[in-house]
């Protein structure tokens, strides 16, 4: 057992998992906030949508396009002024967060735009021939019909933000990946890395299996051979 | 009422201008169930979107109690759309909604009283038979359950219009013969006129009462259903009401009479009369009678006799007891 590992201990290891889970449940959301209302406006303004501007679509989708060709660690170093300028630090869980939200957001709006685009247009028109807004369709056709997509959607863009937060190290910010990345592996404290490994690797089993279950339990379409079992009265 | 004027409809496409609806000049009065029947790809499926303008036309005018809907501003065109309902072939329910709850939502959409809701709901449900499915998932339903849904829940603001595309297209037999039982009880108990597309022949026969008949955009025959079923004039027309009679008629040489039962004369024996009283007997080419409106109607194709005076004497026959019939050749 190396030394590093007594550092440590039990303590040290569960604070690096909190944290890890911390910076990326703390950026996923906040990239909800704001990439949930991109993608559906990159759906909504698409030609072909329920409200089509396509020179905002153009735009929107260019400028999601750029940032997410741009790898993370890339991002971060450019995104240093930016941070001091907006949270005075460039150091730390607060501006690895912002960082996270950057990266995040245009990869859950394109996230969100297929989950919506999935939505029947059938269920669209319906709803438009009932006299519908275009802001009723979003509220109460497009996005409660493309929960569960919605909901597998956030649990991939999760654990995507938790596999960037590993690079928090970099600018001095915890969890996991900071602590094998700085720590241990400076001192080649093998033991340390891998314990790393195997947290990171259980909490994305956790944060997989109950996203996932969510996404079924919320979804009220019934999949074809649970159909089969279902008892049907045809009596019409 | 609902008119239209001179609607036409073109869609730009890569090969240049497609022209979905050509002219269409159509009044469908209070009161009716209008059947608009044609093949597909006439322009039926545009015609009936441009009556709520889910499809805009390029030209024409949509008057709906005289008020032209091309013209009007987004928020009074939804208004209108709550007074016109519209059930679709793939029913197009929401499916994560429950059944009460896709009734319920154009309810919210108008912003019906939360408290007067639950009861609208449940007496629509009751309307088209489906009180104990109250909570049930669409995907839980069969078909006709789920056009049942989408039409309680077309129904729910009371609209004065229903619009029908295709909405027995993916039911089976027995099961269209229920919606469309249920849709004449709606036509009937509630007075909503009711606009049908279909390419189905039985729909028109077994509910509407006028007919217009589409083909290649245009509006090729129109009436009252009795008239366009008992003689058909156009083409196309022909082809969907009387396939058989025309491949009959065309299958056998020599002159034909065609005779058209209109009602009233089809429970008498007529060729057994004509046998009798002139001594003619004719061969039966083809015979076919329906009942629509609770009246018999049809047509018979009989071979005239081939000298020209015998074939004279059984048309007489027949003009003097007021048979209807024409030529075929």
């Amino acid at each position: 057992m190396s030394r590093l590992f007594e550092q440590l201990g039990a303590q040290g290891f569960l604070l690096g998992a909190w944290e890890t889970v911390f910076l990326t449940f703390a950026s996923t959301l906040a990239a909800y906030l704001i990439g949930l209302p991109l993608g559906v406006l990159l759906c909504v303004t698409d030609r072909g949508g329920i409200r089509p501007i396509v020179w905002l679509n153009k735009i929107v989708g260019f400028a999601v396009n750029i940032f997410r060709s741009i790898p993370f660690i890339i991002l971060m170093v450019a995104l240093i002024p930016l941070s001091r300028a907006l949270l005075g630090t460039s150091i730390g869980n607060s501006a690895m967060i912002f960082m996270l939200v950057v990266a995040a957001v245009p990869y859950v709006a394109r996230m969100v735009e297929s989950s919506v685009k999935e939505v029947d247009s059938g269920v669209i028109e319906a709803a438009r021939s009932m006299g519908a807004s275009s802001f009723q369709i979003v509220c109460k056709v497009l996005l409660p019909e493309a929960k569960p997509s919605l909901i597998v959607g956030a649990v991939i863009s999760t654990v995507t933000v938790l596999g960037y937060s590993a690079m928090a190290g970099t600018i001095a910010a915890g969890g996991l990946g900071s602590i094998a990345v700085t720590q241990a592996r400076p001192s080649n404290a093998q033991d340390v890395i891998w314990l790393c490994v195997a947290l990171i690797v259980v909490i994305v089993q956790v944060i997989q299996e109950v996203g996932m279950l969510i996404a079924k339990r919320t979804d009220r379409r019934i999949s074809k051979n649970k159909r089969a079992k279902a008892q049907r009265t045809d009596s019409v | 009422m609902i008119e239209l004027n001179h609607l036409t409809k073109e869609y730009p496409s890569p090969a240049g201008t497609v022209k979905a609806l050509t002219d269409i000049h159509l009044t469908i009065p209070d009161g009716a169930v209008y059947g608009i029947i044609g093949l597909s790809g006439a322009g039926k499926s545009t015609l009936v979107r441009c009556i709520n303008l889910l499809e805009r036309p390029t030209a024409g005018q949509v008057l709906i109690d005289g008020e032209d809907l091309t013209h009007a501003k987004k928020k009074r065109l939804s208004e209108v759309r709550a007074n016109i309902g519209m059930i679709f072939q793939n029913f197009n329910l929401l499916e994560q909604r429950s059944v009460e709850a896709n009734v319920r939502f154009p309810l919210e959409l108008a912003r019906f009283d939360k408290a007067k809701r639950k009861a609208r709901v449940e007496e629509l449900l009751a309307l088209v038979g489906l009180s104990d499915k109250a909570k049930a998932y669409p995907s839980q339903l069969s078909g006709g359950q789920k056009q049942r849904v989408a039409i309680a829940r077309a129904l729910a603001t009371s609209p004065k219009y229903l619009l029908c595309d295709e909405a027995t297209s993916a039911l089976d037999p027995n099961t269209t013969s229920s919606i469309l039982a249920l849709l004449k009880e709606i036509n009937q108990t509630l007075g909503v006129t009711i606009v049908v597309i279909t390419h189905e022949m039985r729909v028109v026969e077994s509910i509407c009462t006028d007919v217009a008949v589409i083909a290649d955009s245009r509006i090729a025959e129109m009436g009252k259903v009795a008239d366009v079923f008992s003689d058909p004039k156009s083409a196309i027309a022909r082809e969907l009401i009387i396939p058989d009679l025309i491949r009959s008629v065309k299958s056998r040489g020599g002159n034909k009479l065609r005779l058209i039962f209109d009602g009233t004369l089809s429970d008498m024996p007529i060729i057994s009369a004509l046998a009798m009283d002139t001594g003619e007997a004719v061969n039966i080419v083809y015979a076919d009678t329906k009942i629509i409106d609770g009246k018999p109607f049809g047509h018979m194709v009989i071979a005239l006799p081939e000298a020209p005076a015998r074939a004279q004497a059984v048309k007489n026959y027949l003009t003097q007891k007021q048979v209807l019939f024409k030529e075929e050749i």
